[in-house]
């Protein structure tokens, strides 16, 4: 692969590129799904190709092929070139100065997923989903999934770096409904579950058939629970609800891509610009977040970003100021700060985009206990069901799958479909407390979209519960 | 035969003698996309994907790569095989399609097709030079699919299908405005018109004002009728939505539960849209009526999905490609049907007081069962008063019930708009709805945003 590389970088050089880089890569993505007691679908999937990005006159060009050969190699850079030198526009881009990186990065694994058999797969989703069979649960859904990408980037720069990420995951969801009513419920989060970088120690420790029983059961008493009411109170988020929050309204305002408008036409800009960097409130001085792609079992950990830039840890948000973008070695430069580390990309066939690493609430003091013990009449909010959120990262709203109220300290009677809203300076402004390292978990997404064409980044973000004060809650049509 | 029904074959015949299926998903395609009037992000694919599926004693396995050569295909083989023996046996498993006759569909302009990134490029040169005024965001993109497919049924399925979309977003400080053309035919994108329309609504969003949450009456441009029908489909137009009970539709078969001039289809075999002729099973595609006159009548079925019912359904070409098997059979030429109105200020004076809303933004579903969904107006939102198009408005935050939308339609446009609906991701799939503008008696505005433009 890195002879490969090298063959594109000479092509792109030859042809008149001022810079290039080359990516080959592997990638091998496994799934196993079942779906009330079925095998609902098993797919193993393997695509390798070689993305060739260059700079003409100052214009970026892109191109991916779709083979690992010398012939595709020089093609895609040959491609690239000339997209580049079509490109219209006024063409300056500047790279914020990298030293010449080599060397590679290896998840560490001690069992490889890939190499567990299917067959304890399916053994492992059909003994959780007979755990969350109810009466009144109509579907259940177990998965659990595998990758590994090998990859190799080189550039014109003499960077020289060769990454083996392996992540893994699972998780569960149980329907319920009865007499018009539909509800879910989910372990351990939203949305195809959770996944972390590692081996299939990852999975087992989610223990997806130990949990099953109380997410059966919550789905199913989710139907004679009570809608959750509408006005202004304080709430208290669990953790996976508290990493959505965090991935919208602090991981996608702080791209530095968004802020200086290349995304405006589909993911949109930001609330933030440049100058805001060191001085805007963005909460209370309880939030604090960083960036770190150091992360242990974090789906953001890498060696070197997709341009080269060795993995760090930074802070976004420090005592409730903004003291940090996500940036790559463009937009670095444009805005005269750092050296970029934070550009990705979605395989061989896309170009990097600036992407969310691992990015984390940190923690505060206390237990979730704790939490609860303040509030005297309020809700807690479990596991995302639904999101959206403004062009500029402004106005949200997000749904959970459960509630509880929060009487005198305790948790009282379950809700269900619970909405909540606000604008993001103001919603973080509310933050009042932040459980402790105790109650701190990481939580690995595979769906974050951005790009065209699309991409779809796996980010992790760890938090701990939160709560928050005067925040409108109970939106309904 | 075309180069991907060649690889099929290829493929079949490595799987040495079991019962498969291949499925062939090949791409050409560039992109280029644009920002503050700049070419930033031109991206060029040329790829060919194989999906192998192999039935072993009532066991389905799957398999895929890009890895095209014999060594490639055998180890596709292998891992597909693998997989069937490991899975149980899947008594709903309605076995591969059998060999069939597909209808006409003339999706494919060896024009577009023959288009590369200088061509690409230039159109998108063209949108920009168009607006000298605002900068523009947004993208030229053509491509050219392929898709085949062989089994050892004896079905032998190949189409070759082209799309061209040009987006463009028309924005400075506090104004943006949106337009977009698509086809399967380039030269039918007008990639400096779709510009200077963007631009145009763009110039009346300045000064934006807030608006107090409540219901209003509304009127709706193809952009955001699309948009709110997608995602509607998600739960309540397929038959994974309708079997699990989260579908609108469920219990509500022949119920006159919308408006008398609401008609949705899903047409793939409409000429104006963008046609396909067979599904990701080989199942020929048909126009399936999902709601005549206001009463609903069904949502679109793959083969597994149709052996699950209890009423005898049948695949109506509606199986997925690979990257949403998850959603099952979905619509992919949602069609609604047109009415009277000749002008988007024609439907204003329908509603009388209300709001006009050009695009959408980030909708979510909030109740899968209501059809509730919440989402952004952006890039040209204004108030509707006395019947016309009045002051510009700031994003507003929706959240809506579409069948409440749907239950009192004044008017909608007699124009049918092609509206992409494809954001690119995976494999190139170019999918459309053909949608008129539409005005309705309640859409409900939540809350509030941020302004237009950057």
């Amino acid at each position: 692969m890195k002879a490969l590389a090298e063959a594109a970088i000479d092509a792109a050089l030859g042809a008149g590129a001022s810079y290039a880089d080359a990516r080959a890569v592997s990638l091998r993505r496994q799934f196993v799904v079942t779906k009330n007691g079925q095998v609902d679908d098993m797919s193993d999937t393997e695509s390798e190709g070689i993305g060739v990005r260059v700079l003409v006159n100052g214009a970026w060009g892109f191109a991916g092929e779709g083979r690992l050969d010398e012939a595709a190699a020089r093609e895609a850079a040959l491609r690239a070139t000339a997209f580049a030198r079509a490109a219209p526009g006024h063409h300056e881009t500047s790279l914020a100065p990298v030293d010449a990186q080599s060397g590679g990065y290896r998840t560490p694994v001690e069992r490889d997923p890939l190499a567990v058999p299917l067959s304890e797969k399916i053994d492992l989703c059909l003994r959780a989903e007979e755990g969350m069979r109810q009466p009144d649960v109509k579907v259940t859904l177990a998965m659990v999934r595998a990758q590994r990408e090998h990859k190799v980037l080189i550039s014109s720069e003499g960077t020289a770096v060769e990454q083996e990420l392996v992540e893994c995951g699972g998780g569960i969801d149980a329907y319920a409904s009865a007499e018009g009513i539909t509800q879910i419920r989910s372990y351990p989060s939203q949305h195809s579950g959770v996944s972390g970088q590692g081996g299939w120690e990852f999975v087992e420790g989610l223990s997806l058939d130990a949990e099953a029983p109380r997410v059966g059961e919550q789905a199913a008493a989710l139907l004679r629970a009570d809608e959750c009411p509408s006005g202004r109170t304080t709430i208290v988020l669990s953790p996976e609800q508290v990493v959505m929050q965090v991935h919208e309204s602090v991981g996608h305002p702080t791209e530095l891509d968004r802020v200086y408008g290349t995304e405006a036409a589909y993911a949109g800009t930001s609330f933030l610009s440049p100058d805001d960097l060191g001085s805007l409130r963005y909460g209370s001085e309880r939030m604090n977040v960083s960036s770190d792609a150091t992360t242990p079992n974090g789906l953001g950990t890498f060696g070197f970003d997709d341009e080269g830039v060795p993995a760090r840890r930074e802070a976004i948000v420090q005592e409730g100021v903004l003291r940090g973008f996500l940036s790559s070695r463009e937009t670095a430069a444009r805005i005269g700060a750092g050296e970029g580390g934070s550009m990705r990309a979605d395989g061989w066939s896309r170009m990097p985009l600036v992407r969310m690493t691992n990015l984390h609430l940190e923690p505060g003091e206390g237990s979730f206990e704790d939490l609860l013990s303040d509030v005297d009449d309020g809700l807690y909010l479990e596991t995302n069901k639904s999101w959206s959120i403004d062009d500029k990262r402004l106005n949200f709203q997000f749904g959970t799958q459960i509630g509880w109220e929060i009487k005198k300290g305790k948790l009282g009677r379950m809700l269900r479909d619970a909405t909540y809203t606000g604008k993001t300076p103001v919603f973080w402004g509310k933050l009042d407390a932040v459980g402790g390292p105790d109650a701190w978990k990481l939580f690995g997404l595979t769906n974050c979209g951005k790009g065209q064409p699309g991409q779809e980044a796996h980010v992790s973000h760890g938090a701990a519960p939160a709560r928050f004060r005067d925040v409108e809650v109970g939106v309904s049509a | 035969m075309s180069r991907a029904l060649d690889l099929a074959e290829e493929a079949l015949r490595a799987t040495e003698g079991d019962e498969a299926e291949v499925l062939v998903h090949a791409e050409r395609s560039g992109v280029a996309r644009f920002a503050g009037s700049v070419v930033h992000q031109p991206t060029l694919i040329d790829n060919a994907v194989v999906r192998l599926r192999v039935v072993r004693d009532g066991k389905v396995g799957w398999a895929a790569t890009n890895k095209v050569d014999a060594e490639g295909l055998a180890e596709l083989a292998r891992r597909a095989a693998e997989a069937a023996d490991n899975a149980r046996p899947d008594p709903e498993f309605p076995g591969l399609a059998p060999a069939a006759d597909y209808p006409e569909a003339t999706g494919f302009d060896e024009e577009t097709a023959a288009l590369g990134a200088e061509d690409q490029a230039r159109l998108a040169a063209t949108a920009i030079d168009a607006v000298p005024d605002f900068e523009l965001y947004g993208y030229f993109t053509s491509g050219l699919t392929e898709i085949a497919l062989a089994s050892t049924t004896g079905l032998r399925a190949e189409e070759a299908m082209t799309d061209a979309v040009c987006l463009c977003l028309a924005a400075v400080e506090g104004a943006s405005g949106w337009a977009e053309q698509t086809s399967w035919q380039a030269a039918r994108v007008d990639t400096a018109s779709a510009a200077r329309e963007a631009a145009e609504i763009a110039g009346r969003t300045r000064g934006a004002a807030e608006l107090e949450p409540g219901a209003y009456r509304a009127v709706l441009e193809p952009c955001a009728v699309a948009e709110l029908l997608r995602w509607f489909a998600y739960d309540s137009l397929g038959a994974y939505g309708f079997l699990e009970d989260r579908s609108y539709f469920c219990g509500r078969i022949g119920e006159q539960a919308f408006d008398p001039k609401v008609s949705i289809a899903d047409n793939a075999l409409d000429a104006d849209n963008l046609p396909k002729a067979f599904d990701f099973e080989g199942t020929p595609k048909q126009r399936v009526d999902l709601v005549q006159q206001g009463v609903i009548r069904g949502v679109v079925w793959d083969r597994r999905t149709a052996a699950r019912s209890a009423d005898g359904q049948i695949s109506t070409g509606h199986a997925p490609p690979d990257a949403w098997r998850f959603y099952g059979p979905l619509p992919t030429a949602l069609t609604l049907g047109p009415g009277e109105a000749g002008s988007t200020e024609e439907l204003a004076g329908l509603v009388g007081d209300g709001i006009h809303v050009t695009r959408l933004h980030y909708l979510s579903v909030v109740d899968p069962r209501e059809g509730v969904l919440t989402g952004m107006t952006r890039d040209g939102t204004f108030r509707i008063r006395d019947g016309k198009i009045a002051e510009p408005l700031v994003n507003l935050r929706f959240t809506v019930s579409l069948p409440d939308v749907l239950r009192d339609v004044p008017g909608l446009g007699r124009e049918l708009k092609l509206v992409n609906l494809n954001d690119l991701y995976d494999e190139r799939f170019a999918y459309a709805a053909l949608v008129p503008a539409l005005a309705t008696a309640r859409f409900h505005i939540s809350g509030t945003g941020s302004g237009p433009g950057l």
